[in-house]
């Protein structure tokens, strides 16, 4: 049997001031396959990540479902968690009840609540699918092409070069230095630019 | 500058365009075109005898169209490499076969007109995008302020050509129609920038700045003269900006808030004529010349190289950064990093703080041995592809190959085709799956079952 964990985020009001969390909680909790679910009001602090790692010990938890803001922001920092606590980091399922739901459904509190719990619904029910999944390994050529002469060109070249690396710098024009070196006495210092 | 060529491990190809990108983070190959230069630079001394002596004078443009150079040139006295090449399209011995005289005079025999284009390839394991800027083309969209007829009117950029000791007038400040030295000089900001009926939506955030260092500079070189400066708002977000914007406005630079509404000629001046929004009343300026600060906008030819490289532009072309708060330094393609005015207009210190950043990154990346790939990727289901490559076909990132498979079929071994997915070059984007009519292709972490099992929760 799946024993899947459900965290509900509050990203203090942003979530909590527009979507009935106590709720969603009760109703997520008779979602099939759900072990376990709570609340919190800041899932990615570290107390929060600390209320994960040990509900998956407790509970037994075999996936998790966080129920927060957009995963582009915070799906790395529940995989570490996760994986701090012995799951597969793949075995995460994110739905993101912040964007996708209580900032665009500020003026409708009691339908913003309802499409969270469908979209914790989603979550459950893909989490029930997901497996673990594992990463392989590719070689690293240790030498950096840049496009482009100009300052951040010779900038961003002398940097890497400075760390012990190759560089190849290519520029389009016959000479390097781009736009900066049109340029007289540049603000605010009024130094030269070439 | 010269610290860039001179470092050990910096390989500097300049003249040079890439061709060809292909591989993924960690092993990339890049084909890259040196141009053909005419002059052998491994025994060129730059000694420039060359290009006093070449009889082709063409129009600079280094120099915005205010100077000259020659068919054989450098683009200016600090140009690194500090040694010249042929401009085919108008040198004399290209043209007509006839002239040679470079060649008869360089002492070193560096002169070698048969010199063909050189194609390199190099493995690299990150790419960093530092294409920079143009201007936009304010002659097409102004014709409040001639299109472009009236010659004193310039933009910053040519400013600064004037300005700089090595430019085209060593520094002198003049009207372009007459070579006289201006007294009054009219700036308009956002010209191009914050006006979408014009231009461009955006503020372009280094104008502000650069006119006033135009300001500046006119008030400081040439006695008895005035600044006028028409504007929308003075933006100096910066260190040490604002107090660079009152030290203008303490020598006398005069700042109108206020649109240009037209310039035409009087006499051997210009008037410009706009309205001071503060006061509300129109003003009329008379003008020996008129700057513009014209909006940046992406380099000529980037969204051709964003295409090779293979990431993409934004809504104004610039390229797009992963996060345009957390990840401003990269791409959505892994191992492929930003730097300066590519990614949004911006000036020095920014560009300088973006590209240490994006050096950083590369550093991070390059110092690992071996890279943790994304396991979210497509995989195949062999034994249900028909080998019909319509996966390949839409996929982005070249990532889809054809294979050859044995398999048994009624006791005969059969020789059979399928798709194959690099699992290096495979971004996860999903376009292959949904391209799959047998549905032979799976995204790890959103395969098909699990999607269905997404539907089903919400609408049975």
């Amino acid at each position: 049997m799946k024993r899947t964990g459900v965290f509900i985020c509050w990203c203090g009001s942003n979530i909590g001031g527009v979507v009935d969390i106590p709720a969603a909680l009760e109703e997520v909790s008779k979602f099939p396959g759900v072990a376990y679910a709570t609340d919190y009001k800041y899932m990615c602090s570290e107390p929060g990540q600390e209320k994960i790692i040990n509900a998956i010990k407790e509970h037994k938890l075999d996936r998790v479902v966080v129920s927060a803001c957009s995963p582009r922001l915070h799906e790395n920092t529940f995989r570490k968690a996760i994986q701090r606590a012995g799951l597969n980091p793949y075995m995460l399922e994110i739905a993101n009840i912040r964007e996708h739901c209580s900032w665009v459904h500020q003026n409708d509190k009691e339908k913003a609540t309802l499409k969270a719990i469908d979209l914790i619904r989603r979550a459950v029910a893909k989490a029930g699918k997901i497996e673990p999944l594992y990463e392989s390994s590719i070689s690293v050529k240790k030498r950096v092409l840049v496009i482009g002469g100009g300052i951040a060109g010779m900038q961003a070249a002398l940097d890497v070069a400075e760390a012990g690396y190759e560089v190849v710098l290519v520029e389009r024009e016959g000479t390097v230095g781009g736009k900066m070196a049109m340029l007289d006495k540049t603000f605010p210092t009024l130094d030269c630019s070439a | 500058m010269v610290a860039a060529v001179q470092h050990p491990n910096i390989k500097l190809l300049t003249y040079s365009e890439v061709e060809e990108v292909s591989g993924y983070i960690g092993n990339f190959e890049v084909a890259i075109r040196q141009k053909a230069r005419y002059v052998d630079h491994s025994i060129c001394t730059g000694c420039g005898t060359c290009w006093e002596k070449c009889p082709t004078r063409v129009n600079s443009e280094y120099n915005l169209g205010m100077g000259i150079r020659k068919a054989i040139y450098i683009s200016f006295p600090q140009a690194v490499p500090n040694k010249p090449l042929i401009d085919r399209e108008n040198c004399r011995w290209f043209t007509s076969g006839k002239c040679g005289v470079c060649k008869k005079v360089c002492q070193a025999g560096a002169v070698d007109y048969d010199q063909q284009d050189e194609l390199l390839s190099v493995k690299v394991g990150a790419i960093v995008m530092a294409t920079g800027y143009d201007l936009f083309n304010w002659q097409q969209a102004y014709g409040e302020y001639g299109y472009g007829r009236f010659p004193d009117v310039i933009t910053g950029l040519q400013f600064e050509r004037m300005s700089n000791a090595s430019g085209p007038t060593e520094g002198k400040i003049i009207r372009p129609s007459d070579g006289a030295e201006p007294k009054d000089v009219v700036f308009i900001k956002c010209v191009g920038s914050r006006d979408i009926t014009k231009g461009k939506e955006y503020c372009s955030r280094t104008c502000c700045m650069y006119t006033a260092k135009h300001a500046h500079q006119v008030l400081e070189k040439i006695p008895d003269s005035r600044a006028f400066i028409f504007y929308m708002d003075v933006r100096t977000p910066g260190k040490a900006y604002e107090e660079f914007y009152q030290r203008t406005l303490h020598e006398g630079a005069n700042y109108i808030r206020g649109r240009v509404s037209k310039i035409y000629r009087s006499g051997s001046k210009l008037m410009v004529r706009g309205a001071d929004t503060l006061l509300g009343v129109p003003v009329e300026v008379e003008a020996d010349l008129v700057v513009l600060a014209t909006a940046m906008g992406p380099a000529a030819g980037s969204d051709k190289i964003a295409q090779k490289v293979g990431f993409s532009i934004d809504k104004d072309g610039f390229f797009q950064e992963a996060h345009p708060k957390l990840r401003p330094m990269e791409t959505n393609t892994a191992g492929v990093f930003l730097a300066g005015a590519c990614q949004g207009p911006k000036d020095i210190p920014d560009t300088v703080a973006q590209a240490s950043g994006a050096a950083v990154k590369v550093c991070a990346l390059l110092s690992k041995s071996e890279l943790a790939t994304d396991p979210m990727i497509s995989q195949v289901n062999e034994s249900i592809c028909s080998g019909c490559l319509a996966c390949k076909a839409v996929c982005p990132y070249k990532a889809i190959e054809e294979k050859s498979i044995s398999e048994r079929v009624g006791g005969k071994a059969v020789e059979r085709t399928v798709a194959s997915v690099n699992m290096g070059l495979c971004q996860g984007c999903g376009s292959c799956t949904v391209a799959c009519l047998p549905g032979a292709l799976n995204l790890k972490g959103f395969t098909n079952e699990q999607l269905l099992a997404e539907v089903d929760a919400i609408c049975l």
